[in-house]
């Protein structure tokens, strides 16, 4: 059984759906990437699987349990957290304080705040430089730095990144892309969502939408192989 | 030298009073301020969960024959109430509506509860709400007795203050200046913006209930007494709130005694002949403070 299971999803925004019955898994432990252009549907469905969105039909399944409809408060509880598209930090808190509210869900566990501020701040040292600084003053790549460090904080089972590298410098954004790979090694599963071919060889499974619906499932040595950049991504 | 005496005698006598009243204000604009921090909305009907909280407590002393501190407990439940039903009837409908859509939709619930006090409760027009002491001398200020039931305004203003800027030091108050400022990802992290909503305005409708029931004993009431007329407390409420920055809570507190003492000292002798010394002197001293320092006394520079 696979960590996550998304079956025949239909969500739209008011009566026109944009996720045509998407069905996907993703095993426990892997790096899976969601590809597609502008408006293919991707955040739509992240929006799903974290509770942000309600699906007006199909299920998903988290660890065995359906959470489909619940809310995003009660999901990242169960252990599913999103870097959400837009990285929408708190822009007028600290560096600090976007984490600590980032394990609002174990705030009573002061061991595992502990941990997991340790975890983030070596995953991205230059967090640890800007503790006192107002995240709407950081840079573009530190905000990114700072949403999914913030995401990492609740130690969830299932990590969702929604644009990672978007509006980032190549170098930034391949820095972004190998720390997503350490966390990854480190035991978390891991969903980015990109339309930069970069992420590519930190993939074990590569998905990509087209107007609602999937339209290529990939592992291993089919990502290499397809070619995929000139087949979906018209680049 | 006997005028310079007395003017100073009037200028301790302002400054006593204007403390007074400014608490208040001062209590009204920290319920304004607090809706503004977690939910960037123009509250209009602050001071109208103070005047439910009136009218219920005076129903349940006079007409139920309640004890007094029953009275005043069914005050401020009628007062948090109202603060409750306001935020999951109007303003969680329109969460994502512009921020002036709300503002003018408090505006109707305050005129719309106006309304109903003058249907059901306007005769008597005037009414009298028991104070918590009758005592009216025990305390002396600048040779200006001060009665009790200001004494305990000043006390309660204190309290209330000291609790919200301590909760804003919290992980609670963190978690609702994170929902004011990324509702979506303050979600995310599993705060739920819904609760916030709610405990803010119910935070903001007690505040607003301790400014009625604490106030009203001073003089008498009438429907809409606290929103506007003579002890109305709403546009003072404001003026300090604005003042104080409208983020601050130690600005609201400063804010709104500041008003209170420049509105009082509106009513010195030298100023006789000048109509609307009052208001006028209110206003001014807010235009000062807007030119120079905009973001208000203790506000920060937006970023």
């Amino acid at each position: 059984m696979a960590l996550l299971e998304v079956r025949d999803l239909v969500v739209g925004y008011g009566p026109h759906p944009v996720l045509h019955g998407v069905s996907l898994d993703i095993e426990a432990g892997e790096t899976c990437v969601l590809f597609g252009l502008n408006g293919a549907g991707k955040t739509t469905t992240v929006s799903a699987i974290a509770g942000l969105l309600a699906p007006s039909s199909g299920t998903i399944t988290f660890d065995g349990q359906p959470i489909a409809g619940r809310p995003a408060a009660a999901l990242v509880a169960s252990g599913i957290s999103l870097s959400p598209e837009g990285r929408r930090v708190f822009a007028r808190l600290t560096v600090e304080q976007n984490l600590q509210l980032g394990g609002w869900v174990r705030r009573k566990d002061a061991a595992v705040a502990r941990t997991q501020r340790q975890l983030v701040f070596d995953y991205f040292p230059r967090l640890a430089e800007r503790g006192d600084q107002v995240a709407g003053t950081l840079s573009g790549g530190e905000q990114q730095m700072l949403a999914i460090g913030r995401a990492l904080m609740s130690q969830p089972r299932l990590l969702l990144v929604d644009e990672a590298s978007l509006g980032l410098s190549p170098t930034v954004a391949r820095t972004v892309f190998e720390v997503m790979d350490r966390i990854n090694d480190d035991g978390t599963t891991v969903l980015i969502v990109e339309q930069n071919a970069g992420v590519l060889p930190y993939a074990d499974r590569v998905l990509i939408m087209e107007k609602g619906t999937l339209v290529f499932t990939g592992v291993g040595d089919e990502i290499r192989d397809a070619d995929l950049r000139s087949t979906y991504l018209g680049a | 030298m006997v005028l310079g005496v007395s003017f100073v005698d009037q200028l301790s006598t302002a400054l006593v009073i204007g403390v007074i009243t400014g608490g208040v204000y001062a209590l009204v604009a920290l319920g304004l301020v607090l809706v503004y921090k977690a939910s960037g909305v123009f509250n209009f009907a602050q001071a109208e969960f103070g005047t439910v909280a009136v009218y219920a407590a005076y129903a349940a002393l006079e007409f139920a024959g309640l004890p007094y501190g029953i009275a005043l407990l069914v005050g401020v439940s009628a007062g948090v109430a109202m603060g409750l039903a306001t935020e999951r009837l109007i303003i969680r409908p329109l969460f994502d509506a512009p921020r002036v859509t709300l503002l003018v939709a408090t505006a109707g619930v305050a005129l719309l509860v106006i309304g109903v006090q003058f249907w059901r409760a306007n005769d008597p027009a005037l009414r009298v709400l028991a104070p918590i002491s009758n005592e009216l001398e025990r305390v002396r200020v600048f040779g200006i007795s001060v009665s009790d039931q200001r004494i305990v305004i000043l006390l309660v203003l204190a309290a209330t203050a000291a609790g919200l800027a301590l909760f804003f030091r919290s992980p609670g108050g963190l978690a609702v200046l994170a929902a004011s400022q990324e509702p979506t990802a303050a979600e995310l992290v599993g705060v739920s913006v819904r609760r916030v909503s709610s405990l803010t305005w119910g935070v903001a409708a007690l505040l607003g209930s301790l400014a009625g029931l604490l106030s009203a004993p001073i003089s008498n009431f009438s429907p809409g007494f606290l929103t506007a007329g003579a002890s109305g407390a709403l546009i003072p409420g404001f003026t300090g709130a604005v003042i104080g920055g409208m983020t601050s809570m130690p600005g609201a507190v400063v804010g709104g005694l500041l008003v209170g003492i420049v509105e009082s000292l509106g009513g010195l002798n030298a100023l006789e002949g000048i109509p609307g010394a009052r208001s006028l002197l209110v206003f001014a001293s807010l235009l000062v403070v807007l030119l120079v320092r905009p973001q208000g006394l203790l506000g920060r520079a937006a970023a």
